[in-house]
């Protein structure tokens, strides 16, 4: 080599401008490989948050609830069950029966229709309820708390198709305040007919006269059918009419219902059965457009006012006004008067209501103890369960958790699941629930009984109930152990042979030096590495052929005696772990071997030198210093084993399964199976749970992951 | 075919080296080694890179055999037998001939179970604390650490390490301890350190030290043996053995000439 040579002789480098632009070259084509690495990963960042997105979309959002059961009318009946069982109560159908009971008795109190108190004022006094005495006037304009509008419906095309109903609505306004008295309620004022006369005009419009005289001769629309149904109150007022439209010369049919005012509005507005609807209540908004979406403007015509007197004996001192929370307690729980107020005397309370079968009641109760279900007491509840449920399904509730000693909210979930049989009608996704939310009013507002909730459907009781066919009802709790029971026995095989299998790959295989003994180790380990390749279906199918077929009474547990006769088929937990186990073996071999490498040399030589045998070595400082790196290879088979779905169809993991795994030999499911099964559903609902089945599976993997990575670093600090 | 031979001396021999031939599979790498060693001195292994030096001391205490495909022939004799004697176990033999590495490879653990753990697993039974402080006394480190022998052994510096290691060997009670090349990872200061302590060390033990610094071998050796490898088959062999000083000065073989006067290559 001559120093000698000439740099110029073979050649030269970029100099001046030239070495500017080949920098600036260089560094372009650096920059093409950056921004594409850089979209590379931004790309698999969306793929991420739209997978996430895809997921909680899916798991929260709004529902709307059906009930089969109004929640209302349960607890009305249990308050009304409470009052008629009290001590010291009479309850009677006839009225007469009341009056002469409380008549006389300054320690009696009662409740019944005003105009039957005002038929007996002399021996009776009507108490003011807070603070507003029962009279006409405050119970026409609401301020009497036990007062009520009573009101009937019809719209303008019925009656203009139909005479019959157009002349009937007339002759009932013409006709109401006659007769209202004598069934019982107050009269409305003139003010408030005129409005209603007013409003029929405009609504039968250019009929009008043509129906007034169909009123004054009834007979002439006698080829035309009346149907009426809805509030059991307004009933009587409007068969009392009725009756008498009949004897005015009416022929036609007239068919007359009581179903209760907001079944009523349901046969009036969505299934058009009805030309006329009683109710003790103004329609609300969904029942207009319910109606309207028919085509049909419901008109409101005020026929009277309804009104309860509450009744002591003219001889009673100490009783002027109560307060609804003081009717409360006088006709539930109080035993004495002073129990209630302390001015009053310390007397038994005798309670004279009207009977179960009367509006009277319900109304009663309905005005003053105005409770929601989930404001109820747990005894109160109890006793919905216990009325409502028969005792076969009480005594299984009982078993599971002693009703007594369940939590109120408890107690509502159970009334809200088994009684009032809480239904999801229909579910809508986060995003939409975000931004369409006045589109989804309006479609639960359409539904009838339907209540708008907000849900998610990931709930800690998601996580400990059992599978059910029910969307709303179903949980993880057997996938879940499933999932937990498969993990670990797969890892407890798994792990020990798998880094067993590396150690004498890696530490013992190398020394040996028989060839053909070498020869067998190399073919053994280009096997493991292929291995890790291979499609886990067949894994499933080598799981059905060994384990669940070819050693059938081992994995079924006959062999150990503790077989069940519904899995002794051998489609158990460990069946399923060890074809795991068997899948996952190749990844933690070479995960293992890679750590076990890894450790220098000097430290074998270290250990070794100073007189260890080999696996002295091994054990106490080839193992330590590879720890990190098998846990690492652990984590990532455990994670594979717990996604893994395809092996554990084919060894017959079951589909639908309530029975929690309670060892080895149990059958089973598997989160990933039971997240397939629900995707795989016709029902909406079912993706909803499955969404939220899928967060509960990613967080149990970073959990499990997490935990291994704690402890691989806790190992590391040590060694360092 | 070699020119071995043995040093006259009054000392007894720790070793003896019988027509030694080391292999790593097929290849032959030290051929027809002749050597004894004396007891409680220090003798230098020196000679250019592939020489076969460490060969030679690793073939002492039987580290070859860790290498695929290593294996020795000819005899090494050690108290009277035969270190490759099929009935000899080389995790005793080991335990006999301790050795230090080139570089410094304390376990990761701490002072005090680097030293402790060889005496648990040759069966010491005793002072286990005595003997950690003991051993590191002799390798002149006990005044440096003796307060953090709770703290990994990987935290000393280089010097210190290498001490460790020394102390770790020392600590099973060898009767010889081989060093390959420890001091070519240490600073002068250190290294001048480990050769103090070995000048300590051979008051007790045989030493036999691979060292491709010629200064240390002058310096620090009793004997001194210079190996070349033979260009026609690749294999070392050993060339010339003998006191040092008389090695150093008065060279017989030319080849030593040249390679102490730096005249080779």
């Amino acid at each position: 080599m001559s120093q000698e040579t000439q740099p110029s002789d073979i050649g030269q480098y970029p100099e001046g401008d030239n070495l500017k632009h080949f920098i600036e070259n260089r560094k372009r084509g650096g920059l093409v490989w950056r921004v594409s690495f850089q979209i590379a990963t931004i790309l698999a960042i969306l793929a991420l948050i739209a997978l996430l997105y895809n997921i909680i979309n899916g798991a929260f959002g709004y529902v709307a609830i059906q009930n089969k059961v109004d929640p209302n009318s349960l607890v009305l009946a249990m308050e009304e069950n409470q009052m008629l069982s009290s001590s010291g109560t009479v309850s009677s159908e006839d009225d007469n029966e009341l009056v002469d009971g409380i008549e006389g008795n300054p320690n009696a109190i009662g409740f019944f229709g005003y105009a039957y108190y005002n038929d007996n004022r002399d021996k009776l006094k009507a108490i003011s309820v807070d603070g507003q005495a029962p009279s006409r006037e405050t119970a026409e304009s609401g301020d009497y708390p036990l007062a009520r509008p009573l009101f009937i419906y019809s719209a303008a095309d019925i009656m203009q198709e139909n005479p019959a109903i157009g002349a009937f609505v007339d002759y009932y306004l013409t006709n109401v305040n006659s007769v209202i008295e004598d069934v019982g309620y107050f009269p409305i004022s003139d003010d408030l007919l005129n409005e209603a006369t007013t409003a029929w005009s405009a609504a039968a419009g250019e009929q009008a006269d043509a129906l007034q005289a169909y009123t004054a001769n009834p007979a002439e629309v006698s080829d035309h059918d009346i149907s009426i149904s809805g509030s059991s109150t307004v009933y009587p007022l409007t068969r009392q009419l009725a009756i008498q439209f009949r004897r005015a010369g009416f022929q036609g049919g007239l068919d007359l219902q009581q179903t209760g005012t907001t079944a009523g509005f349901r046969a009036f507005c969505e299934d058009m059965t009805t030309g006329i609807s009683n109710a003790s209540r103004p329609i609300n908004r969904a029942e207009i457009e319910a109606c309207e979406s028919n085509k049909r403007t419901p008109v409101e015509f005020r026929v009277g006012t309804d009104a309860l007197a509450v009744v002591v004996s003219s001889e009673n001192t100490f009783l002027e006004n109560v307060t609804k929370d003081e009717l409360r307690q006088i006709f539930t729980s109080a035993e004495t008067w002073s129990e209630v107020n302390p001015d009053w005397p310390n007397e038994p309370i005798e309670r004279f209501i009207p009977g179960a079968d009367s509006g009277t009641l319900d109304f009663f109760a309905e005005t003053v103890f105005d409770r929601q279900l989930e404001a109820l007491t747990e005894p109160e509840l109890i006793e919905i369960l216990k009325a409502n449920l028969s005792t076969g399904l009480l005594r299984r509730f009982d078993a599971e958790a002693p009703l007594v000693e369940r939590s109120q909210p408890e107690l509502v979930d159970l009334v809200l699941e088994r009684v009032v049989e809480q239904q999801v009608v229909q579910s809508w996704e986060l995003t939409e629930s975000i931004f369409d939310r006045a589109e989804i009013e309006e479609t639960v507002a359409a539904i009838p009984q339907g209540e708008l909730q907000w849900r998610s459907w990931l709930t800690p009781a998601f996580l400990v109930t059992p599978q059910s066919s029910t969307p709303e009802l179903a949980g993880i709790r057997t996938a879940l152990f499933g999932t937990l029971w498969v993990i670990a026995i797969t890892i407890l095989v798994a792990l020990p042979v798998g880094v067993g299998a590396a150690i004498y790959l890696e530490e013992y295989a190398i020394m040996v030096a028989n060839p053909t003994l070498r020869r067998i180790n190399a073919i053994i380990q280009t096997n493991i590495n292929n291995l890790a390749g291979v499609p886990s279906i067949i894994y499933g199918i080598l799981g059905l052929a060994i384990f669940v077929r070819a050693i059938e009474p081992i994995t079924s547990g006959m062999l150990f005696g503790v077989s069940d006769p519904t899995t002794a088929n051998g489609r158990t937990i460990i069946s399923a772990s060890l074809t795991l186990a068997l899948l996952i073996l190749p990844l933690i071999i070479i995960n293992a071997q890679e750590a076990i490498r890894a450790v220098p040399n000097s430290l074998r030589q270290a250990g070794m030198g100073l007189g260890a045998t080999r696996w002295q070595t091994i054990w106490s400082h080839v193992l330590p210093s590879a720890i990190p790196g098998i846990l690492t290879g652990n984590i990532l088979a455990m994670s594979r084993a717990i996604g893994e779905t395809a092996p554990l169809v084919v060894i017959g993991a079951s589909t639908f399964i309530t029975v929690d795994p309670t060892g080895p030999f149990s059958k089973f499911t598997v989160l990933p199976i039971q997240i397939y099964q629900w995707t795989s559903r016709p029902q909406a609902e079912f993706r909803n749970i499955a969404a939220a089945a899928i967060i509960v599976l990613l967080i149990l993997l970073l959990t499990l992951n997490a935990s291994a990575v704690l402890l691989r670093n806790r190992y590391s600090r040590r060694l360092s | 075919m070699s020119t071995n031979g043995t040093p006259t001396s009054n000392g007894k021999y720790a070793l003896d080296l019988q027509d030694v031939h080391c292999y790593y599979g097929s290849f032959r790498a030290v051929k027809g080694v002749n050597l004894k060693l004396q007891e409680k001195k220090i003798t230098a292994f020196i000679g250019p890179s592939g020489c076969g030096k460490s060969t030679v001391l690793r073939s002492l205490n039987r580290m070859n055999d860790l290498i695929p495909g290593g294996r020795v022939e000819g005899r090494i004799l050690f108290r009277g037998k035969n270190l490759y004697d099929p009935d000899v176990d080389p995790v005793e033999v080991r335990r006999r001939i301790g050795m230090v590495f080139q570089k410094p490879n304390p376990f990761p653990k701490s002072i005090y179970d680097n030293i402790a753990w060889g005496a648990k697993i040759n069966g010491f039974k005793g002072n286990m604390k005595e003997l950690v402080e003991q051993s590191l006394r002799s390798a002149a480190l006990w005044e440096e650490v003796k307060d953090k022998l709770d703290q990994s052994g990987l935290g000393l510096s280089g010097g210190q390490q290498q001490r460790l290691c020394i102390a770790r060997a020392i600590a099973t009670q060898p009767e010889i301890i081989l060093m390959d090349e420890p001091c070519s990872a240490l600073d002068p200061i250190a290294t001048l350190k480990i050769e103090d302590l070995m000048r300590e060390l051979v008051k007790n033990y045989t030493i036999v030290i691979v060292t491709h610094n010629m200064q240390q071998a002058a310096r620090a050796s009793d004997y001194t043996a210079y190996y070349l490898m033979d260009k026609s088959d690749r294999a070392g062999e050993l060339v010339e053995y003998g006191e040092t000083d008389q090695l150093f000065t008065n060279p017989k073989d030319k080849r030593t000439e040249d390679y102490i006067t730096g005249r080779f290559g």
